[in-house]
C-alpha cells in the first residue's frame, strides 16, 4: 500500500508534513488499511448471504448504504440454532468506505514522499482514492429509472424503479397539461404542502410505501386513516388500508398509499385516498371499481385536476420512438445473445437522431445512458434501464491515473536498472 | 524537483478536489415540488364548471350525468340542473321527448317542437334552447329548460328542471354557469361517479396461492413481470413466437366481455358484443371448476385463453402470438389446462 523508503530529496518535505499533520499519523497506519479491507471482505460475504433472503436492494440498503448493519448468523449453518438469536454488528459500506478514504488520505499526507521518484506510487494511491470517492458520489447521486415503449409509439418520460410521487395534473387546457408532482420524501415528512402552481394545499394524513387494501361493506369497517376518506375512489369503493413495511425482494408487490386532504381559502375540499400500483397505475383500469385510482378527478374553480400516486416520473425534453425490436438466440438454443431496439430520438426543433440500442451498447444522450433492459417480442415493447450518473467518468479517470502511476513507477525502475546495467558492462 | 510540496501546488490541489466534489454533489436532486408542462396525455372527458354561489352540487349522480346541481333556497335545495354528455349527435326532438311526456306534452313532432325552440348565444357558444312547461293549470308549473350545445359530433345537454318562478329567477345564473363550462369529450367513455358500493369481493392485493401445473417441454421461461405468476415463451426457430402468461386478479376484472374485447384488440380483431361473444367463448372445466375458453385469431395472430373464477379471483391463462405457431401449440395449451390443479395431492 505504501512505501517506507526515505530518499534524501523528499525527507525534509516529509518531515515537515509529518510535523504539521502529526494528528494524521495514527490514522495512516497500514494495520488500519488491512483491517478495513478484511472487514470489507466480511461485509461482502454477509451481504451475499443476506441477498438470498432480502433481495439485492434490501442487502444494498442494509449493508452497503449504511454505517452499520445487524446480521444474524444463519440458522441452517453449523450451530445456527444457538448463534442465530445473537445480533452481530457488521460495519456498513459507508463506514468502511469513509474510513478507507481517511486512511489513504492520511497515508498520502504523512507517509508518502512527494518526489519524482515516488510520483508513480502517489498516482496509484490518488487513483484508488478517486475510485472510493467516485463510488461514494455515485451512491449519493446516481439515479436508476426505466423507460417502457410500445412498438410504433413514443415516450417522453422515465420512471424511477423505487419511490413514488403524488401527481396532480391540470388537464383543462386541450393543448397542454400542467403536472405538479410531490416527491415521496416530502410525503414522508408529512404536514401541509403548497405550491404556486396548485390552487389548493395538500395535507398529508398518512403515507407509507406498502399496504394491504380491502373493499369493506361500510365506512365503519375501514381501518386507520382510511376512515377519514370522504372523496374519490377510497370513498366510493369503501377501501380500507393496512400499512405494512416495504418488501425489498425482487418479486415484491409494494402498494404505496397516501391519505391526503385538499383545502383552499374556503376550507377543506375533502379527504382522498391514493394507491400506487407496483406494476404501473394503468393496471387499476383492470378493475372497474378501482379504475379511477389512475386518475381521480377533482373539479376546482372551473378546472379539472386528476390526482394519482405513481412511480416517480421524470419528463424529458425529448421523446423516443420505438421503430422496431429484434432478439437473436444462439443457434439451436433459447439463450439470447442479443436484444436490440431500433429507436428515433425526437428533439426540439424537429431534430432527430436514430440509434440502435443493444446488449452492452447503450445509448448516451443528454447526460443519461439507456441500456437495453427487457424486451417482449410477442407483446411488442421494449424497456430501457436509464442511468443518470454525472460521476460516471470518475472510475475511468481513476483507472487511467492508476495505470499511469504503474507505468511511471515500473518505467522509472526499468530505466534505472538499464542504466546501471549498461554502466556495469562499460 | 520537490515542486509538489510548494504552497501554491497544495492550494491548487485542494481547490481542484473541492470543486470536483462540489460539482458532483450539486447534481443531486433536492426533494421539492416540481411543475412540468407536457403535451396532453389524458384521454378521458374534460367537463368542468364554475358554480354560482347560490347553487350546490348533488353528490349522487345517476345515469349519464356528469354533474348534478340544485339551487340553495331558504326552503332547502330546489330545482335540478344537470350536465349530460352524448358521444354522438342527438336530435333536438329526441332530447325534448325525453322530458316532454313526463310533463304532459305527449310525443312532440318537429312541427310541435318548432315554436318551443330558439337559438341562443351564451358567451362564445351557440345553444339550442327548449322551454317546456307542465301542461296543467298550476300557479308555478313544473318547467323544463333544455340547453343543447353541439360540438363536432358530440351533444351536450344541460337540463334545468324546477318550478317556473325558480327557473325564471335563476336564468342569469344558468347562463353564467353555461358560459363557465369546459366541455371536451375524450376517447374514453364518459362515466358517472358511482356511490359507495355494497359488500363486494375484496380486491386483496396479497399474492394468490398459485396452482400446480405442468409446462410443455418446448415452452421456455419468458420475461418475468410483477403481474405474472408464470411467464413462458414458445419459439419455433422460424420467426414465429408465442407469449404465455398466468395472471390472477381479485374480482371479475371487468367481466368476460371486457376481457375478451381487450384481448381481441391485442390481436387486431374488432371488439364484439354479448351476442358475438359466443363465437369466441365456450365453457370448459379446469380442475373440476367451470371456466371459459377463449379462442380468436386475426390474419397473422391468434390467442387461446382460459378464464377461471375461483374464490372471488379471476385466473387468466393466455397464449398469444403467431397464428401458425399458436395452432400447433393448441394441443399443448389444452394439456396445460388439464394439468392445472389448485389442491395439493
Amino acid at each position: 500500500m505504501s512505501s517506507e523508503s526515505k530518499p534524501k530529496k523528499g525527507k525534509s518535505s516529509l518531515a515537515k508534513r509529518r510535523a504539521l499533520f502529526s494528528w494524521l499519523i495514527p490514522l495512516a497506519n497500514l494495520r488500519i488499511t488491512l483491517a478495513l479491507l478484511s472487514f470489507s471482505m466480511v461485509l461482502i460475504f454477509v451481504a451475499t448471504l443476506e441477498q438470498v433472503e432480502i433481495g439485492i436492494r434490501g442487502a444494498q440498503a442494509k449493508y452497503f448504504e449504511s454505517l452499520l448493519g445487524i446480521w444474524h448468523y444463519p440458522e441452517q449453518f453449523w450451530g445456527g440454532e444457538f448463534l442465530n438469536p445473537v445480533p452481530i454488528p457488521i460495519p456498513g459500506g459507508w463506514l468502511l468506505g469513509g474510513l478507507l478514504i481517511i486512511n489513504l488520505t492520511a497515508a498520502y499526507v504523512t507517509r508518502f514522499q512527494w518526489t519524482v521518484k515516488k510520483f508513480g506510487i502517489q498516482l496509484i494511491h490518488l487513483g484508488i482514492i478517486m475510485l472510493l470517492v467516485g463510488q461514494l458520489v455515485t451512491q449519493a447521486i446516481q439515479e436508476e429509472s426505466r423507460m417502457q415503449i410500445n412498438k410504433g409509439e413514443s415516450s417522453n418520460y422515465i420512471e424511477r424503479f423505487h419511490g413514488v410521487e403524488l401527481a396532480l395534473t391540470d388537464v383543462t387546457d386541450p393543448s397542454r397539461e400542467t403536472v405538479v408532482s410531490i416527491p415521496q420524501e416530502l410525503l414522508e415528512k408529512g404536514g401541509s404542502i403548497s405550491s404556486g402552481d396548485l390552487p389548493f394545499e395538500v395535507t398529508v394524513k398518512s403515507f407509507g410505501p406498502n399496504c394491504d387494501f380491502d373493499a369493506v361493506s361500510s365506512k365503519d369497517q375501514r381501518e386507520g386513516s382510511s376512515k377519514e376518506v370522504d372523496q374519490g375512489v377510497g370513498h366510493s369503493a369503501n377501501l380500507s388500508i393496512k400499512p405494512k413495511s416495504e418488501d425489498y425482494s425482487s418479486e415484491a408487490m409494494n402498494f404505496g398509499h397516501l391519505v391526503f386532504e385538499l383545502s383552499d381559502e374556503t376550507g377543506s375540499l375533502g379527504t382522498w385516498l391514493a394507491l400506487a400500483h407496483p406494476a404501473g397505475n394503468h393496471w387499476w383500469k383492470e378493475s372497474p371499481k378501482l379504475a379511477d385510482l389512475a386518475f381521480q378527478p377533482i373539479r376546482h374553480k372551473g378546472k379539472l385536476w386528476g390526482v394519482t400516486l405513481r412511480a416517480k416520473r421524470e419528463y424529458l425534453p425529448y421523446s423516443i420512438e420505438l421503430l422496431g425490436i429484434a432478439n437473436e438466440f444462439y443457434q439451436g438454443t433459447e439463450t439470447p445473445f442479443n436484444f436490440e431496439s431500433d429507436i428515433m430520438i425526437k428533439m426540439e426543433g424537429n431534430e432527430t437522431r436514430r440509434a440502435l440500442v443493444y446488449m452492452n451498447t447503450p445509448l448516451r444522450h443528454d447526460g443519461k445512458t439507456f441500456y437495453q433492459f427487457q424486451m417482449n417480442n410477442a407483446a411488442d415493447y421494449t424497456v430501457f434501464q436509464v442511468i443518470r450518473n454525472p460521476s460516471w467518468l470518475v472510475p475511468y479517470l481513476a483507472c487511467i491515473i492508476v495505470s499511469i502511476g504503474l507505468l511511471w513507477q515500473f518505467g522509472f525502475h526499468l530505466v534505472r536498472f538499464l542504466r546501471k546495467n549498461s554502466l556495469q558492462k562499460a | 524537483m520537490n515542486c509538489f510540496s510548494t504552497i501554491p501546488f497544495k492550494v491548487a490541489l485542494v481547490c481542484v478536489t473541492v470543486s470536483i466534489l462540489a460539482s458532483l454533489f450539486s447534481c443531486s436532486d433536492e426533494a421539492t415540488v416540481k411543475t412540468s408542462v407536457i403535451a396532453p396525455e389524458y384521454t378521458g372527458p374534460v367537463v368542468t364548471w364554475i358554480l354560482p354561489e347560490t347553487w350546490g352540487e348533488n353528490p349522487a349522480l345517476a345515469g349519464p350525468m356528469a354533474g348534478s346541481f340544485h339551487v340553495k333556497t331558504g326552503e332547502g335545495p330546489q330545482g335540478r340542473i344537470g350536465v349530460m354528455p352524448f358521444r354522438e349527435s342527438v336530435s333536438s326532438l329526441e332530447m325534448a321527448n325525453m322530458f316532454a311526456r313526463e310533463i304532459g306534452y305527449g310525443t312532440l313532432t318537429n312541427e310541435t317542437l318548432a315554436p318551443l325552440l330558439e337559438k341562443k348565444t351564451v358567451g362564445t357558444r351557440d345553444f339550442e334552447w327548449i322551454r317546456l312547461e307542465e301542461q296543467r293549470k298550476e300557479e308555478t308549473p313544473k318547467t323544463v329548460l333544455l340547453a343543447l350545445y353541439r360540438k363536432d359530433s358530440q351533444t351536450w345537454l344541460f337540463p334545468f328542471i324546477g318550478g317556473r318562478d325558480l327557473v325564471d329567477a335563476e336564468l342569469e345564473n344558468f347562463s353564467l354557469f353555461l358560459e363557465s363550462t369546459v366541455l371536451r369529450a375524450g376517447i374514453e367513455p364518459i362515466r358517472a361517479l358511482s356511490q359507495p358500493v355494497s359488500p363486494s369481493p375484496a380486491p386483496a392485493p396479497s399474492g394468490p396461492i398459485a396452482p400446480d401445473w405442468s409446462i410443455p417441454s418446448n415452452w421456455t421461461p419468458g420475461q418475468a413481470s410483477s403481474m405474472r405468476l408464470a411467464s413462458y415463451k414458445v419459439n419455433d426457430g422460424q420467426g414465429n413466437k408465442l407469449d404465455f402468461s398466468v395472471t390472477s386478479f381479485p374480482g371479475d376484472v371487468g367481466g368476460l366481455l371486457a376481457n375478451v374485447n381487450r384481448w381481441l384488440g391485442q390481436i387486431g380483431v374488432q371488439p364484439t358484443d354479448d351476442e358475438g361473444l359466443k363465437q369466441f367463448v365456450r365453457p370448459i372445466m379446469i380442475d373440476g371448476l367451470s371456466a371459459q375458453l377463449v379462442e380468436a385469431s386475426s390474419a397473422d395472430k391468434a390467442l387461446y385463453a382460459a378464464i377461471l373464477m375461483r374464490d372471488n379471483r379471476s385466473w387468466f391463462f393466455k397464449l398469444s402470438g403467431s397464428k401458425t405457431l399458436a395452432q400447433k401449440e393448441k394441443e399443448n395449451f389444452s394439456a396445460f389446462l388439464e394439468s392445472v390443479c389448485f389442491h395439493k395431492p
